[in-house]
């Protein structure tokens, strides 16, 4: 397939404009999704899903391989700069590291790297580490080419759901289900910063049990915020009635800056998705209860979306591309959609009249 | 009703004589070695049960009856247990280790999907009507008639709605005592102004009129209300015990969250003659988030439960305590769009052990994919008389009332003999 070709079109469809953000292109699996990620050179994007495998795409041709070799759901994935690596993480507790270019792709290694699941990794901003997170309350630094754990932080009291390097690459941010929040000092190998995200947790009363956690983090390119999204206001939980939330944090300080809620109070749900965009605004992706989903554009100093746009089936990940103008998202429907943030070019057709995108499978 | 003449009421009571006169004898010289027999005399033969109920629903494929790699498994791993063959789900690594003291029936089929429905059909054994739970019937047919406790004892978080405590027909002396947490029973101090010796007053008054009121009437008609008193007298000066005062290390082992005090107060209660103790462990009902809820709270369940187990076995009690852990039905093979699973009563596990039951047995089995009963299909009416055969009572015996007996348990059903010792 060929999902788009803004070249060949005669006006300037590069304007950035979330407002006028449609849908471009989708590629279908049979299987509910779970997580995604696009390579940072925009060839390949990446899913997990609720089987053993990851399915991976070639955005431009559309062709997809299904790598085999977890033996539990993939929970998290990332991928070096060059997009020949992708790093994979389930929720038996194993990394496994892949080559993307055979047609065939096994991994290449296998890194047991945590006891119970794995559901974070991250690769560093050098490409010379991972970290992870797990439910033995760890995070854990590996270096990439030999798979040797280098740290071992222990600090959580209850499972730890996200992780990221800071850009500067000499810090880590960790998040858990109770919203405490720890930044890790590399060099010194120890705990920098305690930070509590209480509105990130709730404990539901009537069914006695804890909800939360960060569902994705981020780190802002220039290495002053982070984003962390997940659920706030916890009002029946196991019925999935809450509301999604991303928290903005500064950097320097460990504050919290913004708290991004829904716009529409009845939006109950989770955000399983954050990420800076680089014209300063920041993109949610959001799972509701009803199996719908939403996208959220925020202005960092603005609680209310500028512009949300409703999605056939709940989001499960989100990332950007590098294209900056195309974002990527894995549907509850087994589909991963791509979207296109700006104006669609004049012979272009909204998909009920014609599909402006071409399904594989 | 007829039962199993193992042990009786009057048995009990003599064992409860023979065991203080034996104490007192040790005072004056009698050895240790004869108290010490007559204790663990006493400690295997009033037969009692221990329910866990994990409310909401368990979800089968997370606990009992995992299929990991399978197109409903979820994503947790099976891990395999004490008994060789035996696999549970990675969320229950404790139990894992204790799988030879229990055992699992993973082909329950309720045909109810209803909360409501789905418990008081497990409780009674019975789809429809006015039944007694298993935990009143144990009251009635195995608490000594001297016992210090009620018989049938239930802690739990917040209520579950029971009418008449669960013991319908049998009495409100056989419903259930309701303790919400680690407290005592509300209503256990005296009132405001009345002292020991006025209380003592009003007692001789109140039965000074009970005589009066039994001369002309059945006796029965006093007996219930009088019993009330008496128990409500033993409660007030066994206070202390509600109150769950526990070691550092006995906190250490069970947790210091309420389900592991409420574990702690079980073994209490059951060590001082309770004969049916249900603890309830709220947080089953995972329509949403189903994976990180079972993580949660199988992770809260798991270890203070085998504390509990392991100290029924030191303490030489297991062998005379049915242990059952069970929920209202199970939860759906397919996963929602939440991350959710529903409610299913059509395929799902429960676990047993302990007193009567063969362990490290697994009855039944459902399909590859989780969705159907493919082997030795049973209900709630079958694992009542189970659990009331376990301990040693005629399941099929009748309830004798004044004027009408009624079948114990369902005679449409029956139990899963090859489960029981």
């Amino acid at each position: 397939m060929n999902p788009e070709n803004p070249e060949t079109t005669e006006v300037d469809i590069n304007a950035i404009d979330p407002t006028k953000t449609h849908q471009v292109a989708e590629f279908k699996h049979d299987i509910a999704l779970t997580t995604l990620r696009v390579d940072p050179t925009d060839r390949f994007a990446a899913v997990g899903a609720e089987d053993l495998d990851v399915q991976l795409w070639e955005l431009q041709s559309g062709k997809r391989r299904t790598l085999k070799g977890h033996k539990s759901w993939v929970r998290s994935i990332d991928f070096s700069a060059d997009g020949n690596r992708m790093f994979t993480a389930c929720w038996g507790g194993e990394i496994n590291v892949w080559d993307t270019s055979p047609s065939e792709p096994s991994p290449l290694q296998t890194i047991r790297a945590h006891q119970g699941s794995v559901r974070f990794v991250r690769v560093s901003p050098d490409g010379k580490q991972l970290a992870t997170c797990g439910n033995d309350l760890l995070v854990r630094v590996w270096n990439v080419p030999d798979g040797k754990l280098v740290h071992e932080f222990s600090g959580h009291k209850r499972h730890v759901y996200g992780v990221d390097f800071h850009p500067e690459g000499k810090h880590l941010a960790s998040q858990d289900l109770m919203g405490g929040i720890i930044v890790w000092d590399l060099k010194a190998g120890k705990q920098l910063r305690n930070i509590k995200a209480s509105v990130m947790t709730g404990y539901d009363n009537k069914f006695a049990a804890d909800m939360g956690g960060a569902r994705d983090m981020q780190f802002k390119p220039d290495g002053n915020q982070w984003a962390s999204a997940g659920i706030t206001k916890v009002t029946n939980s196991f019925a999935g009635v809450q509301d999604p939330i991303i928290v903005l944090f500064d950097w320097e300080t460990g504050n919290e800056i913004k708290q991004l809620k829904a716009t529409d109070d009845n939006v109950k749900g989770i955000a399983w998705g954050v990420r800076f965009h680089p014209d300063n605004f920041i993109v949610g992706a959001i799972a509701d209860r009803s199996g719908k989903g939403e996208l959220w554009f925020h202005k960092p100093d603005e609680e209310k979306a500028f512009h949300t746009m409703k999605l056939s089936s709940a989001a499960r990940g989100l990332d950007l591309l590098a294209d900056s103008r195309r974002l990527a998202i894995a549907h509850a429907d087994g589909y991963v959609r791509l979207y296109r943030m700006t104006g669609k070019p004049p012979s272009a057709e909204t998909p009920a009249e014609k599909p402006a995108t071409e399904k594989t499978g | 009703m007829r039962r199993n003449q193992g042990c009786n009421p009057i048995e009990h009571a003599m064992a409860r004589r023979q065991f203080l006169a034996g104490t007192a004898a040790g005072a004056v010289g009698i050895g240790v070695l004869e108290y010490q027999a007559q204790a663990e005399q006493l400690k295997h033969q009033q037969k009692r049960i221990l329910q866990v109920f994990l409310q909401g629903g368990v979800s089968q494929l997370e606990s009992w009856d995992p299929k990991p790699g399978t197109v409903h498994g979820g994503p947790f791993q099976a891990i395999p247990t004490s008994v060789p063959g035996i696999h549970i789900s990675e969320l229950l690594p404790h139990i894992a280790q204790r799988m030879h003291l229990l055992s699992i029936v993973r082909s329950i089929n309720i045909k109810i999907n209803n909360h409501e429905q789905g418990r008081q059909f497990m409780e009674k054994g019975r789809r429809v009507g006015d039944y007694p739970y298993v935990g009143s019937v144990a009251s009635k047919y195995l608490t000594p008639p001297d016992s210090e406790l009620p018989g049938y004892i239930h802690i739990s978080s917040r209520g579950l709605t029971d009418v008449a405590g669960g013991a319908a027909f049998l009495g409100a002396r056989h419903g259930q005592l309701k303790l919400k947490g680690v407290k005592p029973p509300s209503n256990l101090a005296a009132p405001n102004g009345i002292d020991p010796a006025a209380d003592v007053r009003r007692d001789q008054l109140r039965l000074q009129f009970n005589r009066r009121f039994a001369e002309r009437r059945s006796k029965a008609l006093t007996d219930a209300y009088d019993a009330s008193y008496q128990q409500a007298a033993k409660l007030m000066s066994r206070k202390a015990m509600f109150e769950g005062k526990a070691s550092e290390k006995d906190l250490e082992r069970y947790g210091t969250h309420d389900f592991g005090r409420y574990c702690l107060l079980a073994r209490t209660l059951l060590e001082n003659g309770a004969t049916c103790v249900k603890v309830t462990h709220h947080g089953y009902d995972s329509h949403a988030e189903n994976f990180n809820f079972h993580l949660e709270q199988l992770g809260e369940f798991d270890k203070p439960f085998c504390m509990l187990l392991d100290d029924l076995k030191e303490r030489g009690m297991l062998e005379s305590t049915l242990v059952l852990i069970h929920s209202e039905f199970g939860r759906t093979p397919k996963v929602n769009v939440r991350y959710g699973r529903d409610h299913w009563g059509t395929a799902w596990s429960i676990a047993l052990g302990g007193c009567g039951i063969q362990p490290g047995a697994v009855i039944g089995k459902t399909n590859d994919t989780g969705t159907a009963v493919s082997e030795r299909e049973v209900d709630a009416g079958h694992l009542f008389h189970t659990y009331l055969q376990a301990v040693g009572l005629d399941s099929t015996a009748d309830h004798d009332l004044p004027g009408r007996s009624v079948p114990i348990g369902d005679p449409a059903a029956q139990p899963i003999k090859e489960l029981l010792v």
